[in-house]
């Protein structure tokens, strides 16, 4: 039993609503001065978030927990230079582990050959339908993507969870680079207003 | 290529989604955010919808991770905040954007790569990384480098300062004698760590010796060590002044006060 623990969850309890936005800003503040208690309880809240993230682009698993434990330490080093004016601690973790899932499919794709995962990636908004565990997240995300047009969720998915650059989008979709940038660009004005983001 | 700036506007989406190219589009990109209010509140909202993407990606890691995660955390120093100079936060990317800027976390690996492999010109660090994975034989042996590093930081303040820092720049540049020169710049405090790799072996009685050749004097920067296996260990030199080049020259043991020989690199420090 870790002696932490209660402190863990003061922190936890804390939160009001699932996502808790304002409480991981200050879980990360707290962060930022070197408390590992305050990191323990926001490692709780966003390690599913890394992790799944960086798995639905990378897929190996191994090489998904290396990359996100390197995200996870990096959050710890660099906390004291997240800035809540350029938007939330949810949204600066999650955007770091996305850019380190897409570095290290950048990095290896000339090595390993991405053909062959290219091949394997069955469409990620079935993925979405399947999954295994029903989320609030995942139900708001799902009934937004459902509202886009075929082609813009293809775009956007292709290239968030697919981890394609647009430039790959656009080939694998068999349309032009406008078209496939006004559609991603579209697809996620459509979201962000179906998601009620201000 | 070239980018009319309204087809820069409409990039926003895939820069969100990380699906730029890296290099000069993003390049771009980022410096045409820093002038585009619209652009840049459109990607703090866009960042949103990806923000709920991933959460709706959530998946359970793995239970001993929590555990591998924590301890490394327990023995990692944090970096201090950045502290704003400027009225605005700046973005130094923007400054010269032929330089690669790098974050201090990588600026270790990069260092180690380029070193190692002897680079001049594959300078960012995806470039590096990719001639990394490209290279699984050579990829040992730079782990060795980068291992001798971290050690070497651990002994060493000030290059752990600068490897640290929040904002550095890599530079290299092959000398005229061979070999390759590889320079991360600290600007903020005038502060570089330079390290070579295939600099021709010289006779007894010689010696690599470091300047700092600036526009009024020249400065020794100190000798360079031995090399082992091709690579000589990081040196910090500090005091960079305006207009300062990092300067190499071959000179008679245990160096001199000024150069006596023509400087064999001639490396521009921008500070």
């Amino acid at each position: 039993m870790n002696p932490n623990d209660s402190d863990a969850s003061r922190f936890r309890s804390a939160t009001a609503d699932r996502r808790g936005e304002r409480d991981l800003d200050d879980l990360l503040i707290h962060v930022a001065r070197g408390d590992q208690v305050a990191f323990e309880a926001l490692y709780d809240r966003m390690a599913g978030p890394v992790y799944g993230v960086i798995r639905r682009v990378l897929r190996d698993p191994s090489q998904s927990e290396e990359v996100a434990q390197e995200v996870l330490l990096e959050v710890w080093r660099t906390a004291a230079r997240f800035d809540p004016a350029m938007g939330g601690a949810a949204t600066w973790v999650t955007t770091i582990a996305h850019r380190r899932a897409i570095d290290r499919v950048r990095s290896t794709t000339a090595a390993a050959g991405r053909e062959q995962k290219t091949a394997d990636v069955s469409p990620p908004h079935d993925e979405v339908a399947e999954a295994v565990e029903a989320s609030l997240d995942r139900e708001r995300v799902r009934r937004c993507l459902d509202s886009l047009t075929e082609m813009q969720r293809e775009s956007i998915t292709l290239a968030y969870y697919g981890g394609h650059s647009y430039r790959q989008v656009a080939e694998l979709l068999n349309v032009t680079l406008g078209a496939i940038k006004t559609r991603i660009r579209d697809g996620l004005i459509r979201m962000r207003d179906c998601l009620g983001v201000s | 290529m070239r980018f009319f700036r309204q087809d820069l506007h409409t990039l926003t989406g895939a820069y969100v989604l990380d699906a730029l190219d890296p290099g000069s589009e993003l390049t771009r990109f980022d410096r045409h955010l820093d002038r585009c209010q619209s652009c840049a509140s459109e990607v703090r909202g866009f960042r949103e919808v990806a923000t709920a993407m991933a959460f709706a990606a959530t998946t359970e890691p793995p239970a001993e991770m929590r555990d591998r995660v924590l301890a490394a955390v327990a023995r990692t120093r944090q970096l201090p905040p950045e502290v704003r100079t400027h009225a605005r936060p700046r973005r130094t990317r923007s400054a010269a954007p032929w330089i690669p800027w790098l974050s201090g976390a990588i600026a270790t690996a990069a260092i180690a790569v380029a070193v190692f492999f002897g680079f001049a010109q594959a300078h960012t660090s995806s470039e590096l990384n990719q001639a990394r994975a490209q290279n699984q034989a050579l990829a040992a042996a730079q782990a060795r480098v980068e291992a001798a590093l971290s050690q070497a930081k651990e002994h060493d303040q000030a290059l752990a300062e600068i490897l640290g820092a929040p904002h550095v720049t890599l530079l290299s540049q092959r000398t005229t004698k061979g070999g390759v020169a590889v320079v991360v710049l600290d600007a903020a405090t005038r502060k570089l760590v330079v390290a070579t790799s295939g600099l021709p072996a010289l006779p007894a009685g010689e010696v690599y010796q470091l300047w700092l050749i600036g526009p009024v004097r020249i400065v020794s920067a100190g000798l360079l060590p031995t090399a082992q296996a091709g690579v000589t260990t990081p040196v910090v030199a500090t005091g960079i002044v305006k207009g300062d080049r990092l300067g190499l020259t071959v000179e008679p043991a245990p160096g001199t006060k000024q150069p006596t020989t023509t400087p064999i690199l001639a490396l521009p420090l921008p500070v």
